[in-house]
């Protein structure tokens, strides 16, 4: 041990309460490892250093970067320092919650494609457009989805199959909720997508570039991404029902969502698996990239004559699909060093 | 002081580590690796030894950021304490890419004092 004079174990309980309140910068699954050890050194500091922005704001970004690292968007996993988990577990841990981050930005990205990609397909369904602008971006974001829902069957087939069988053989209590949740949730969007989708007024009568029923569900189940938020007075003028729809589609989307992430996260995924996925994720973040290209050469021409124009709420969106792609990639990254490491 | 032989099967688990992944957190990953190579230390240790024998202090959140890093990589481990200051080894893995790193940059070091004795005479 250093020779050099130390402050007591355990300091003063004014820098104790202090360490305390920086830890909370941490998530809980660090605090559990590393916190005690932490919270000692941050005593210690204060009692040398009372008054210290420059450890403030240390501990504030090394705590957003352990937050980063524990959705698997940066950094190394957290070890257990005793225990049986060894190195390897905790990569294919760390890869796994990369993979969750990944399908939730997906899903963020999904949700708002899908309120922009029906406005093109349905537009395309009353008439042909007559802008190259607005032909360029349909036929883009319709090849780019179809591939992205191709995608997403391919990953959520197989970790559903690895959710099942681990439920199976261990019998987790803990995964019959969240299972139950994504089930009703699935089936709220499903049953209701198809409801409002069979209310849509019409085609106009012109053969658009997919199937009308499969535009007008992708319309029905992204009715919550629209401007009429802004305008009380015109969403005062909607049915009680599809206000009502407009309410609960994105709250059971979020659920779907929020149950599949704690699905995944609970479950053991070999590590063929987790490599499948990976690069189903990588695949997937080129074809957003793609849709996002095609969204952005319509909203940059403004939607001109087409028949659904492109507006603020169309940029917002690109503006969030943009986020979520660039959050989705970096995921990718981290889950694609996580199974490099796991190789050695 | 190394506390094992170099090459020991525990430590050979994630092997073929290197710094070069480490980014900007290579400065304080070698700092600390440095500091270990003398024998365990824990944080508060380490943050006194560093500063003595580097004229640096890591602060404590960087000091920890670079410590998960360099476990969660195999390259130091944590050593079972009954204290709450939990004190760390250098693993034979560390201590590999400890000297290679330091090869590396010795041999910047000597390339740079050569050209300078050669050019400035300050060498």
């Amino acid at each position: 041990m250093s020779p050099a004079a130390e402050p007591t174990a355990g300091g003063t309980d004014a820098a104790a309460d202090r360490a305390a309140r920086l830890l909370r910068w941490y998530p809980a699954a660090w605090r559990a490892r590393y916190g005690a050890e932490f919270a000692e050194l941050l005593i210690a500091d204060i009692c040398e250093r009372p008054r210290s922005a420059t450890r403030t704001l240390d501990v504030a970004r090394g705590g957003l970067m352990a937050r980063l690292a524990a959705a698997g968007l940066a950094g190394s996993p957290v070890r257990p320092a005793t225990g049986a988990t060894t190195a390897l577990d905790a990569r294919h841990r760390q890869v796994r919650a990369s993979l969750v981050s990944l399908g939730c930005a997906s899903a963020v990205f999904g949700g708002f494609g899908a309120a922009l990609w029906s406005q093109l397909t349905i537009g395309w369904q009353w008439s042909a457009s007559a802008s190259a602008a607005a032909t360029v971006a349909t036929v883009v974001t319709s090849a780019a989805m179809l591939a992205f829902l191709a995608l997403a069957v391919l990953a959520a087939l197989p970790a559903l199959c690895a959710v099942a069988v681990t439920t199976a053989r261990q019998r987790r209590g803990q995964q019959i909720v969240p299972a139950a949740v994504l089930t009703v949730a699935i089936t709220v969007l499903f049953v209701g997508g198809r409801h409002f989708g069979n209310g849509w007024p019409g085609t106009g009568g012109h053969r658009g570039l997919v199937p009308a029923g499969l535009a007008a569900f992708e319309w029905a189940t992204s009715l919550f991404v629209n401007a009429y938020w802004a305008h009380p007075s015109a969403l005062a003028a909607f049915p009680g029902a599809e206000l009502a729809w407009m309410a609960v589609s994105p709250l059971a989307l979020a659920c779907a969502v929020i149950a599949a992430a704690t699905l995944l996260r609970r479950t053991e995924l070999s590590p063929r698996l987790l490599a499948f996925e990976a690069r189903l994720g990588m695949v997937a973040c080129a074809a957003m990239a793609v849709f996002l290209a095609g969204c952005a050469c319509w909203v940059a021409t403004g939607g001109q004559r087409s028949v659904f124009h492109a507006g603020l709420i169309d940029v917002a969106g690109v503006a969030v699909m943009a986020l979520a792609l660039a959050i989705a990639q970096q995921a990718a990254r981290t889950a694609r060093l996580g199974l490099g490491f796991a190789r050695h | 002081m190394p506390h094992e032989k170099a090459g020991s099967k525990r430590d050979r688990g994630d092997g073929g580590q290197s710094l070069a992944g480490f980014g900007r957190y290579a400065g304080p990953a070698t700092l600390i690796m440095s500091s270990l190579a003398d024998g365990t230390k824990h944080g508060y240790a380490l943050t006194k030894d560093i500063e003595s024998f580097a004229g640096v202090r890591i602060s404590p959140g960087t000091l920890y950021e670079a410590l998960a890093r360099l476990e969660s990589q195999g390259l130091i481990a944590a050593v079972e304490s009954d204290d709450r200051r939990r004190p760390y080894r250098l693993t034979a893995a560390g201590a590999a890419a400890l000297q290679a790193h330091l090869n590396a940059q010795r041999r910047v070091a000597d390339v740079g004092l050569r050209r300078l004795a050669g050019n400035w005479g300050t060498a």
